[in-house]
């Protein structure tokens, strides 16, 4: 127990914990007021996701990643538990909402932005590090969300911000998750030193 | 200052934010080419309206600058260099400030050859747009400097980033007038016809607005402590109390969105005299052939001349009727070309049957249709002209009109043609005889 404490506090769990609530909350306060009453829109359910999937893979890497991995711990196992952490932490809060007037949904798009943006962010840990690991999913989601695509390759492209049945949109996510998450889970994140610059 | 500038630029993220921002902008401009191929206005108002996307990202590169400077622990380092605050800021401004720019003007400048070569309307509002996107820019990646100082967090940058795109998409609606949300707004509006174009007053309206927000970004990343964050709010102020002073509203902002020049004519210099508008200049070679060819079949109804019809809606504004001139619609395509050349002269011909828009008298598409099929002595083809569906109705008129001897059968077109320009109802014209 005391070893998974300490693994959650290097990585700052309980602030980005925090601030992932903070920001759903904020999300659904101004949707609400805004008079969005019953469902919001695709593009505002996919912004919502990205804040909380940012947010909570802050928490991707640690202060040295390099001297982690010298430590004999099934990283493996830490890491899908911690990949699953956040996908369910980003869907409670999310399926939280569909309680209320305002709902963030439907269930089935939260769950195809979230698994997906995880696995791209997971996968972008890999290559760049986690502090770098944002840059693509906000580029995507914002192009996607400023442009939504029509067509097979248009659903595709713009995944995110589609409509629940969108097939193309759910095999690109699909596509994303699975290849983000094995290969952090099997990589971990670019390893830094904590002397490193950023 | 020079070295220090290189220094800076080199140190900063402000190169690879600049990459990455411009290869964002230059993919979706290029998958929405259509937006754009009309004009170099139309290109510099979508790139402009494009900044719901560039300057999210800029907001981002600042934080995330900010950020890097606060995880370099270097601040107390620096804090003990004998310069004030405000001095020791300006190497990361003008660094940024450079990406910004560089990252905007790539973006325009990739997506330019594209539309090089039939574009050439080039109003001075072109300029003033970039200018305004270029400040936009800037204020962006300040504000964002700004933040992510304020809070030194990873995932601010992210946060700040959809936090900007979510004001700059959805929080001019709230501004009740078209003219104070344009202001407002950095992104402006979008070009809803090729002779649209942005008043002055309402670029230098939005630029002072941008401006103020910039300058609340310098002062508050030049602010020594928190407490004096809230002095940039006096800027903010100031700009938008100016801004709502400066921007036309209500008829003003409606009559400012159309540019004249824009529609007047560009002719041929031989006869027979084909017109189009400055906005489609590039188009004329492309359309003075078909729009003559049109002209030549038109010989017998007294019409000598092709004009475009520069109708626009918003605000109204219709060309002079003329009886010896026909009136063509120039369309441009994704790639700045006449859009549906094969059917240019078709439609230009059915434009010649129908009772002009002032008329009470509801035009008759079959009378038309038929006639202009007659002209071109084809038959009318269901479904193959694609916007064009002649349906049974003008099949058979066609028909009919194609068993009469050739002097009748004219005789009955250019009966159509007189009474749709009198507004009268040119329903049966084709059927019964024209004596």
């Amino acid at each position: 127990m005391t070893a998974l404490t300490l693994y959650v506090r290097s990585r700052r769990g309980p602030a980005a914990l925090g601030a992932a609530l903070a920001g759903a909350v904020t999300a659904w306060l101004l949707a609400a007021v805004s008079g969005q009453k019953g469902q919001v829109t695709g593009v505002v359910l996919a912004l919502t996701v990205l804040v909380l999937v940012a947010v909570l893979t802050t928490t991707l890497g640690g202060p040295d990643d390099a001297l982690d991995r010298t430590a004999a711990r099934p990283w493996g196992w830490l890491r899908v538990a911690h990949l699953a952490a956040a996908l369910s932490g980003v869907l409670v809060f999310v399926a939280a909402t569909l309680l209320t007037q305002t709902r963030f949904g439907p269930f089935t798009c939260a769950l195809r932005d979230t698994a997906g943006l995880l696995g791209l962010t997971a996968g972008a840990a890999v290559v760049l590090g986690a502090a770098r690991a944002w840059f693509l999913p906000l580029e995507w989601t914002l192009g996607a969300a400023a442009f939504s695509g029509t067509g097979t390759v248009g659903e595709a492209l713009t995944w995110q911000t589609q409509a629940p049945g969108s097939r193309p949109a759910a095999v690109v996510a699909a596509v994303l998750s699975v290849a983000g998450i094995a290969a952090y889970v099997s990589r971990g994140p670019r390893p830094r030193r904590s002397s490193e610059n950023l | 200052m020079k070295r220090v500038l290189g220094i800076e630029l080199r140190r900063s993220a402000a190169l690879g934010a600049a990459l990455l921002i411009a290869v964002a902008g230059t993919i979706v401009l290029y998958t929405t080419g259509g937006r754009w191929s009309a004009g170099w206005l139309a290109l510099a108002t979508t790139q402009r309206e494009y900044l719901a996307l560039l300057s999210p990202l800029a907001l981002a590169a600042g934080a995330w600058q900010s950020y890097r400077e606060h995880r370099a622990n270097v601040a107390e380092l620096f804090a003990s260099v004998p310069r004030p605050r405000p001095l020791r800021i300006v190497p990361i401004l003008a660094a940024t400030a450079s990406a910004a720019l560089a990252a905007y003007l790539v973006t325009l400048f990739a997506a330019a050859p594209r539309i090089a070569g039939t574009a050439r309307y080039l109003p001075p509002a072109a300029f003033a747009v970039v200018a305004v996107g270029l400040v936009a820019m800037i204020a962006s990646i300040w504000v964002g400097l700004a933040v992510g100082r304020l809070v030194p967090a990873l995932a601010t940058a992210p946060a700040l980033a959809v936090t900007g795109f979510a004001v700059l998409v959805f929080a001019p609606h709230a501004l009740p007038d078209g003219g104070i949300a344009t202001a407002f707004s950095p992104m402006g509006t979008s070009m809803f016809s090729d002779y649209d174009t942005v008043a002055d007053q309402v670029s230098a309206a939005q630029a002072l607005w941008i401006a103020a927000i910039a300058a609340a970004g310098v002062v508050l990343l030049a602010a020594q402590s928190r407490r004096h964050a809230l002095t940039a709010l006096a800027p903010l102020a100031i700009g938008a109390i100016a801004t709502t002073l400066l921007v036309p509203t209500g008829d003003a902002y409606a009559r400012g969105t159309l540019d004249p020049a824009a529609q007047r004519l560009v002719c041929t210099k031989d006869t027979p005299r084909v017109c189009v508008s400055r906005a489609h200049e590039g188009l004329l070679p492309e359309v003075a052939p078909r729009a003559r060819h049109a002209l030549s079949l038109l010989s017998a109804i007294s019409v000598v001349q092709a004009h475009e019809d520069t109708t626009t809606y918003s605000p109204p504004t219709a060309p002079e009727p003329r009886p010896d001139t026909a009136l063509m619609q120039v369309t441009v395509d994704n790639r700045g070309h006449l859009a549906h050349p094969q059917r240019f002269e078709l439609a230009m011909l059915i434009g010649a049957f129908v009772t002009p828009p002032a008329c009470k008298q509801v035009a008759d598409f079959d009378a038309a249709t038929t006639a202009a099929y007659w002209l071109l002595d084809r038959e009318p083809t269901v479904g193959l002209d694609g916007a064009f569906l002649p349906d049974r109705k003008a099949v058979d008129l066609w028909k009919d009109l194609k068993r009469l001897p050739r002097a009748e059968a004219e005789a009955r077109v250019v009966a159509v043609h007189r009474a749709a320009q009198q507004c009268r109802d040119t329903s049966n014209l084709l059927s019964r005889s024209a004596r």
